[in-house]
C-alpha cells in the first residue's frame, strides 16, 4: 500500500460491521421499548406491532451478520498465547498511564475476549429471539429463551457501550478502520506488531 | 305437578327417581339447590350416577324397570315401622274403605289380580269394588283392623316386597335400600315433608302409570299430598307439553281432560250420563260431577250459535272414536306401516327419531301418499325419503315442508310443569316465510272449509259450523291475522246470557252477558256459557269493563314466603298453586305444619261472598267449603275423586288396584322373581307370543316388532335419556353450533367392568344393536354405571341419549337416533312406549 | 368502582354449561367442529372462541360409584397478573375499573408471550395470533349488568358482585377461606372449595412462573442500570486515564 497505510478491514468486513451495529441499535431501542412500554417510540416505529416486525427482521439481519462476523475472525480469535495472558494480567494497559503490553496480533487480546463474548451472547440472544418469535406455544423453551434473551440483553447493553468507548475515545485511530478499513503502518506497528510482522511489512 | 317448581324449595327431603333435573331441567334445578341450602336432603335413585346424583346427599342405583319393586319395599318399610301419618291416612285416604272380600291380589294369584281374562289380556274389575252401606257410601273401618280394609290389603300385598327380594330384583344393595327408606319415610311426621320428582324414567315403561301410583301411595301414607314441599311432581319434557295435554292433543281426551266420545255414546245426554261420576256421600265434592257444564260449554265455544239445545249443542259434530279404538302413537304408526293412512301431518315433531322403534316409523312414512312436515328446520321425518338405507326411487310419498316460526316470533301462552300458564309477547317478526302454527292452521282451515263449501263431502258440518272467531275477518270470511288473545279468550269462555246463582234468595247475578267468564264455577250446562277449556277458565277474565290477561301478570309478591307467587301469571285450576291443599290441614282447618302453612282456616273472619264467618287464608283452597269437622258443610279434600278420598286402592287402572312389579318386555331375566307373570299381563302386544318364554315367535306380528328377552344375543339392559346440551330429538339444537360443539356425536355410556370385558376404551366407536336396529355410538367408559347383581348374576346396563339424527349434521357425523333400538310396546294404561328398559348388544365398530 | 368478582361454587354447579353458551352468545364467538372423545367435556380445551368451560372431574368416592365435580375454568383476573407483567405491548392487556384483565386486539402484537406469564394457562390466540380470553364482560359491567355467565347460571354457582361483599357472603355460608382470596394479589375469580384445590384440579399455590418473576424483578432493572453503568464507567475511565497513548507519546509527556 502506498501512503504508509495498511488495510486492516476489507469492504465486506466494514459493511458487515455496520449491519451488525445498526441492527443492534434498532434491536436495543425496540428492546427497551418492549421492556418498559415506551409508547414514545410509536413516533419512530408507528405502532408496537410494527416495532415488533422491525425488531424481528432486524434480528434476522443481526443473526446473519453475526454469523459472518464469527466466521470472519476465526481461527485467530480463539487462539491463545502467552502474550494474551500477559495482556490480561496487565489489564490491557488501560489502568495505568504507561501503556506497556506485549506485541498484539491482528486482534488484540481484548478484542479476542470481546469476540468470545459476542459469539456466546450473540448466539444466545439470536437463538432465543427466534424461539420467542416462532415457537411461543412451547412453554418450557419460552422460559429458557426468555431468560437467555434478557440476560443476553443485559450483558449486551453493558458490553456494547464499553466496546464503543474502547473503539473510539479510549483508542484513537481505531474508529477509522470501521469507515475506511485502513490504518497508518506506524500505528499498526505499535498496536498490532505481530500482525505487521506476519504480513512481512 | 300437584305442587309446583318453586315449592320444591320447601321440602325436607327430595326424592328424584325417574328423572334427572340437573341435566334436563337445569333452570328449575335451582329450586332443588335452594332446598338443599335450607337443609333439605336430596336422594337420587337411578340406574346411572347422573348430574343430579352428583348433587345428592344419597344415591342408590337400581336396574331400569324395577321401580315398583324398589318403592314397594319402601311401602313395606313404612307400614312395618309404623312411619305413616295415621290421622292423615285414616281421614283423607281410602285406606279405611272395605273392599269386596272376593278381591284377590297377586300374592294369592301368583302375579295377577282377581278377574283376569287371559285371552283378552284384560281384567273384569267387578271384585275391585268397595263394600257399600245402605246409603250407597263405601263402608269404612277407621281402626284399620278389618282384614278387608284397604290398609290391610295394602300391607298384605307389599309384605312380599322384602329387602332380600327387592335387592335381588333391583340390584340395589340392601343397606342402600334401608338408607333411602329411612330418610324418605322420616317425612311421615306432620312437620316434615317430602316431595318426589319424576319424568320419563318412570312413565316410559309398560308399568309406567303404576310406577307413579306407587309413589302416590307412599305420599298418601306419609301425609305429603297437599302439603307445601310435598306432592307428586312430574317434570314435563317440553316447555308447553303440559299445555298440549291440557288442551286435549291426545286421542283419548278433549280439552280439559274431558273423555273423547265414542261412537256408541249417541247423544250429549248419554255422554254426560256415562262420564259423570256419582257419589252418594254429601261430604264428597266430586268435582267431575260438573262434567255436563264443561262439555256443553266446550261445544258452545267451538260451534257458537250453531250449537243449540235443539241440535244437542252440536254433539253430533264431534269426532268419535270407534269402540275400544286405540289411537295412540304406537298404534297410529303401526296402522301407517300397514298402509292405512293416506296423509300425515308431522306438526312440530320428528317421529323418525322420537318414535319408539324408529326404523318401523321410517318405513311407515314411506307408505303415505302425502306428508306435511311443519317445523323450524327440516328433519329426519321430512327427509325420510332420502335417509340412509332408503332407495328414494321407491318412495311415492309427496312431502310438503311448511316452515314454522319459533316461540319468540309469536304471541301466546306456555303452560309449564307447575300448571302455570305464562303469556309471552312476540319480540321479533318471523324470519323468511315462516309462520306461527296458528296462522298455518288458519290457512289450512280456510282452504278445507272452501273445499267443503264448494264440493260438499261426507260430513261437512263439523268443519263448516265452527265459529273460528280468531281475528278480524276479511270479505271472504277468512281471518286475516290470527289474534292469539282471541283464542285465549275463547278458551277462558264467555257468559252468553246474564247468569244467576239461583241457590240464593234473591238470585244473585254472577255473570254479565258478553263478559269473559270469571272461572269454571260459574259455567252452566244449559248452553248459556261457552268455554274452550274449563280448566283454563279464569285465565283471561273481566272485572266490569277491565279485561285482564291473568297469564300476563308479573307481580312478585310472596306473602306466605312459600314461593306461591299467586300474582305471577296464572295457573289452573283457578290459580290454585298447590292442589289437594285441604289435606294440608287437620279436620279443624289448622295446618299440620304451621311453619309451612299452605292454607289456614280463620274462623273469625267474614267471608265477603257468603257473609258467613270463617274464611281460608293462603293459597286458593281446594274447595272453599269449611273444614271437614264442620258436620253440615265440611268436605273431603280430594275433590276430583268421586269418594273424595286419596286413592291408596286404585280400582280405575287397567293393570290393578295396587302397583305390582313386572319385568319390562325385554329384560335380562328368564322369570319375574315376584310371580309367575313376567310382564304386565294387560299390555297390548304387537308381537304375538305363546307362553311365558317370549322369544321370536313363528306366528303373528310384524318382524319389525320382534322382541328378545333373556336372550344371549342381546345381553345388556339399555336405557335412553336426554342431555342438557340438546333438546328432544335434537331438531332445533343440532342446528345450534354452540350446542353441537359441546355435544357433537351419539355416545353410549358403559361401565368400566363391561368395557374391560369387551376390550372397549373411551372414545372407541361402538356398534349398539337390538332386535330392531343398530346405531354406532362413541363409548364413554365410566364409573357412573356399575354392574348390577340381580338374582345371583351380574347384569350390565348401558345408556344412550336420543338427540341425534342422520339428517343433521349433513355429513352424518352426529350419528343416528337411539330409538332405532327401542321396542314397540307401551304402558298398560297410557300406551306410552317403553323406551327406558330394553336389551342390546355392543361390539367395537 | 370497587373491585368486582365472580365466586364459583362447584358444589352448586350442575354442569349444564349455560355459561359456555351464554359467553359465546354475548361475545358472538363462532363454534368449531368437535369430535366426541369419550367425555362430555367439549371443546376439550379453552380456545380463542371459548372463554370459559366446565371441566368434568371424576374422582373416587367412598359412598358412591364416583364423585363427580363440575369445575368452571376461565381467566382468574389476577390482581398481580402474570400476563400483563410479561406483555411487551402497552395497552394490549389492561385492568378495567372493576379489576378485570381485559384486552385490546388492536394493541396486541401477537407475540403470544402472555400464556407463558399466566399461572393458569388461560390466554389463547385467534387466527391473527391476537390474545383472546375472558374479559369479565367488561362491556356489560360498564352498563351495570352482570357478566353473561353469572346472569345465566341457574343455581348461582357463578355469582357476581363486589369482591368484599361476595367474600363476606361466602364466609357466612361456611367457606372459611376462598381459593384466590390472597393469591397473586387476590384473584378476581374466587372459588368456594369444600376440599383442597387439588381435588378440583387446581394448583394449591398458583404463582407467576419463577423465570418471569426473576426477569421482572432482576433482569429488567439490570437493563437500564447496566446501560447507564457502562456509559458512566466509560466516562469515569476517560476522566481518570484518558485515551491509550503509545510509548513515544508517554515518553513525550514525561
Amino acid at each position: 500500500m502506498s501512503n504508509n497505510m495498511v488495510k486492516k478491514a476489507n469492504a465486506f468486513e466494514i459493511m458487515n460491521h455496520w449491519a451488525l451495529a445498526i441492527s443492534f441499535f434498532i434491536l436495543v431501542i425496540s428492546g427497551f421499548g418492549f421492556l418498559f412500554h415506551l409508547e414514545q417510540l410509536n413516533s419512530v416505529f408507528g405502532s408496537f406491532s410494527q416495532m415488533r416486525d422491525i425488531h424481528n427482521w432486524a434480528g434476522v439481519v443481526f443473526a446473519v451478520s453475526l454469523f459472518f462476523t464469527i466466521f470472519n475472525y476465526l481461527p485467530l480469535a480463539l487462539s491463545i498465547s502467552g502474550d494474551d495472558i500477559t495482556w490480561i494480567f496487565k489489564g490491557g494497559g488501560y489502568f495505568s498511564k504507561k501503556a506497556a503490553v506485549p506485541p498484539q496480533d491482528r486482534l488484540n487480546t481484548g478484542q479476542k475476549l470481546f469476540y468470545i463474548f459476542i459469539l456466546l451472547a450473540g448466539m444466545a440472544i439470536s437463538a432465543s429471539g427466534f424461539v420467542i418469535w416462532l415457537m411461543p406455544e412451547v412453554k418450557k423453551w419460552i422460559y429458557l429463551s426468555f431468560l437467555a434473551h434478557n440476560i443476553g440483553f443485559d450483558l449486551m447493553v453493558i458490553a456494547i457501550p464499553l466496546h464503543i468507548y474502547l473503539g473510539t475515545l479510549a483508542n484513537p485511530g481505531t474508529f477509522r478502520i470501521m469507515v475506511y478499513g485502513t490504518v497508518p503502518i506506524e500505528w499498526a506497528k505499535k498496536r498490532h506488531a505481530k500482525w505487521v510482522q506476519k504480513m512481512g511489512i | 305437578m300437584t305442587n309446583h317448581w318453586i315449592d320444591v324449595k320447601n321440602a325436607d327431603v327430595i326424592l328424584v327417581m325417574g328423572a334427572n333435573p340437573a341435566e334436563n331441567h337445569p333452570i328449575a334445578m335451582k329450586w332443588v339447590m335452594k332446598a338443599k341450602e335450607n337443609g333439605a336432603k336430596l336422594i337420587v335413585v337411578d340406574p346411572r350416577f347422573t348430574r343430579t346424583a352428583a348433587k345428592a346427599d344419597l344415591y342408590a342405583p337400581l336396574r331400569s324397570g324395577t321401580d315398583i319393586a324398589f318403592l314397594g319395599g319402601m311401602i313395606k318399610y313404612i307400614i312395618d315401622n309404623k312411619l305413616y301419618f295415621k290421622d292423615y291416612v285414616v281421614n283423607y285416604t281410602n285406606a279405611v274403605f272395605l273392599v269386596n272380600p272376593e278381591y284377590k291380589g297377586p300374592g294369592e294369584l301368583n302375579g295377577i289380580f282377581s278377574g283376569y281374562d287371559e285371552k283378552a289380556r284384560k281384567y273384569d274389575k267387578k271384585t275391585w269394588a268397595y263394600q257399600m252401606d245402605e246409603n250407597g257410601i263405601p263402608k269404612k273401618d277407621p281402626t284399620l283392623k278389618d282384614p278387608n280394609c284397604v290398609f290391610r290389603l295394602l300391607k298384605k300385598h307389599y309384605s312380599r316386597y322384602t329387602l332380600d327380594k327387592v335387592s335381588d330384583i333391583t340390584g340395589t344393595p340392601k343397606e342402600k335400600l334401608v338408607e333411602v327408606y329411612e330418610i324418605y319415610a322420616s317425612t311421615g311426621k306432620p312437620d316434615r315433608v317430602g316431595t318426589e320428582l319424576y319424568a320419563m324414567g318412570w312413565t316410559q315403561h309398560t308399568v309406567g302409570t303404576q310406577n307413579i301410583r306407587t309413589m302416590s301411595v307412599i305420599q298418601l301414607l306419609l301425609g305429603n299430598m297437599g302439603m307445601a314441599g310435598g306432592g307428586i311432581n312430574a317434570l314435563r319434557g317440553e316447555s308447553n307439553v303440559q299445555g298440549s295435554t291440557d288442551h286435549g292433543l291426545l286421542f283419548h281426551i278433549l280439552p280439559g281432560y274431558l273423555p273423547s266420545p265414542t261412537a256408541s255414546i249417541v247423544d250429549l245426554k248419554a255422554y254426560i250420563e256415562k262420564h259423570t261420576p256419582k257419589t252418594k256421600d254429601p261430604k264428597s265434592v266430586n268435582w267431575w260431577g260438573n262434567r255436563g257444564k264443561y262439555i256443553t260449554s266446550y261445544l258452545k265455544a267451538i260451534y257458537g250459535d250453531n250449537a243449540a239445545k235443539e241440535n244437542d249443542f252440536g254433539y253430533a259434530w264431534l269426532p268419535k272414536l270407534d269402540e275400544g279404538m286405540n289411537g295412540s302413537w304406537l298404534v297410529l304408526f303401526d296402522q301407517m306401516f300397514k298402509g292405512k293412512f293416506e296423509g300425515f301431518f308431522a306438526w312440530g315433531q320428528n317421529p323418525a327419531c322420537s318414535g319408539a322403534n324408529a326404523g318401523k316409523v321410517r318405513k311407515a312414512l314411506a307408505n303415505l301418499k302425502w306428508m306435511v312436515n311443519v317445523n323450524l328446520f327440516d328433519n329426519e321425518t321430512g327427509s325420510f325419503w332420502k335417509g340412509p338405507d332408503v332407495n328414494s326411487n321407491d318412495i311415492q310419498t309427496e312431502v310438503f315442508q311448511l316452515p314454522a316460526c319459533s316461540s319468540v316470533e309469536k304471541d301466546g301462552s306456555i303452560t309449564n310443569s307447575s300448571r302455570l300458564a305464562q303469556w309471552r309477547d312476540k319480540t321479533i317478526e318471523p324470519i323468511g316465510e315462516s309462520k306461527p302454527d296458528y296462522e298455518i292452521m288458519n290457512e289450512l282451515y280456510y282452504r278445507v272449509k272452501k273445499l267443503y263449501q264448494k264440493g260438499g263431502g261426507k260430513f261437512p258440518a263439523p268443519i263448516l259450523k265452527l265459529t273460528w272467531d280468531y281475528g278480524e275477518k276479511g270479505p271472504d270470511g277468512k281471518v286475516k291475522k290470527v289474534d292469539a288473545h282471541s283464542v285465549a279468550k275463547e278458551i277462558n269462555g264467555y257468559y252468553l246470557e246474564d247468569i244467576f246463582d239461583k241457590k240464593v234468595e234473591p238470585p244473585k247475578q254472577i255473570g254479565k252477558k258478553s263478559s269473559l267468564c270469571t272461572n269454571f264455577v260459574t259455567l252452566q250446562a244449559d248452553g248459556t256459557t261457552s268455554c274452550g277449556n274449563w280448566i283454563f277458565s279464569g285465565s283471561y277474565t273481566q272485572k266490569e269493563d277491565k279485561i285482564i290477561n291473568m297469564m300476563a301478570r308479573r307481580d312478585k309478591d310472596d306473602p306466605t314466603g312459600l314461593g306461591l307467587y299467586s300474582k305471577w301469571a296464572w295457573c289452573w285450576p283457578v290459580n290454585r298453586r298447590i292442589i289437594y291443599n285441604r289435606a294440608s290441614v287437620d279436620l279443624q282447618g289448622s295446618p299440620w305444619d304451621p311453619k309451612r302453612a299452605v292454607i289456614k282456616w280463620n274462623p273469625a273472619k267474614e267471608d265477603p261472598n257468603t257473609k258467613k264467618l270463617g274464611v281460608w287464608e293462603g293459597d286458593v283452597p281446594d274447595g272453599p267449603a269449611p273444614p271437614m269437622a264442620d258436620e253440615k258443610a265440611g268436605k273431603y279434600p280430594f275433590i276430583m275423586r268421586p269418594d273424595g278420598m286419596g286413592a291408596i286402592f286404585g280400582p280405575g287402572l287397567a293393570d290393578g288396584p295396587f302397583p305390582e312389579h313386572y319385568e319390562p318386555l325385554e329384560c335380562p331375566l328368564q322369570e319375574n322373581l315376584m310371580s309367575k307373570h313376567r310382564v304386565n299381563p294387560t299390555i297390548k302386544l304387537f308381537y304375538a307370543t305363546a307362553g311365558p318364554h317370549e322369544k321370536a315367535a313363528e306366528k303373528g306380528g310384524l318382524p319389525e316388532d320382534i322382541f328378545y328377552s333373556c336372550d344371549m344375543r342381546y345381553p345388556y339392559v339399555a336405557t335412553t335419556y336426554r342431555v342438557s346440551e340438546h333438546w328432544q330429538s335434537g331438531v332445533l339444537t343440532r342446528h345450534q353450533p354452540w350446542q353441537l360443539e359441546m355435544m357433537p356425536q351419539q355416545f353410549v355410556e358403559i361401565s368400566k367392568e363391561l368395557a374391560a370385558e369387551k376390550g372397549i376404551r373411551s372414545g372407541d366407536k361402538i356398534a349398539v344393536s337390538s332386535g330392531r336396529g343398530k346405531v354406532w355410538a362413541i363409548a364413554w367408559v365410566t364409573d357412573r354405571f356399575k354392574p348390577f347383581h340381580v338374582a345371583g348374576s351380574t347384569v350390565h346396563q348401558v345408556g344412550l341419549p336420543w338427540c341425534f339424527g342422520w339428517q343433521y349434521p349433513e355429513d352424518g357425523s352426529g350419528g343416528d337416533s337411539s330409538n332405532l333400538l327401542t321396542p314397540t310396546i307401551g304402558d298398560a294404561n297410557t300406551m306410552i312406549p317403553e323406551t327406558k328398559a330394553f336389551m342390546v348388544n355392543l361390539e367395537k365398530a | 368502582m370497587t373491585r368486582k368478582s365472580l365466586i364459583i361454587s362447584p358444589e352448586l354447579c350442575i354442569g349444564c354449561r349455560g355459561c359456555q353458551t351464554a359467553c359465546k352468545g354475548w361475545n358472538q364467538l363462532p363454534a368449531t367442529k368437535t369430535v366426541n372423545k369419550g367425555t362430555a367435556e367439549n371443546p376439550p380445551d379453552l380456545t380463542p372462541n371459548l372463554y370459559n368451560k366446565i371441566r368434568y372431574v371424576e374422582i373416587p368416592s367412598a359412598s358412591n360409584p364416583v364423585r363427580w365435580l363440575f369445575v368452571s375454568q376461565r381467566c382468574m383476573h389476577c390482581d398481580d397478573a402474570g400476563c400483563m407483567k410479561i406483555c411487551p405491548a402497552p395497552g394490549a392487556l389492561f385492568k378495567t375499573e372493576e379489576g378485570a384483565v381485559a384486552f385490546n386486539k388492536d394493541k396486541c402484537i401477537g407475540c403470544k408471550l402472555c400464556v407463558s406469564g399466566c399461572p393458569f394457562n388461560i390466554p389463547r390466540y385467534d387466527e391473527k395470533d391476537k390474545i383472546s380470553k375472558c374479559h369479565l364482560c367488561s362491556d356489560r359491567i360498564a352498563e351495570g349488568l352482570a357478566p353473561a355467565c353469572a346472569k345465566t347460571c341457574p343455581t348461582g354457582a357463578i355469582a357476581y358482585g363486589d369482591r368484599d361483599t361476595m367474600i363476606g357472603k361466602a364466609q357466612s355460608a361456611g367457606y372459611q377461606k376462598l381459593y384466590g382470596e390472597a393469591d397473586l394479589g387476590g384473584l378476581g375469580i374466587l372459588y368456594a372449595f369444600k376440599d383442597a384445590p387439588r381435588v378440583y384440579g387446581m394448583d394449591e399455590h398458583p404463582a407467576i412462573p419463577e423465570a418471569v418473576v426473576f426477569w421482572h424483578k432482576t433482569l429488567k432493572p439490570l437493563a437500564y442500570w447496566g446501560l447507564g453503568g457502562a456509559v458512566a464507567v466509560s466516562l469515569l475511565h476517560y476522566i481518570a486515564f484518558g485515551s491509550k497513548k503509545d510509548e513515544e507519546e508517554v515518553k513525550k509527556d514525561e
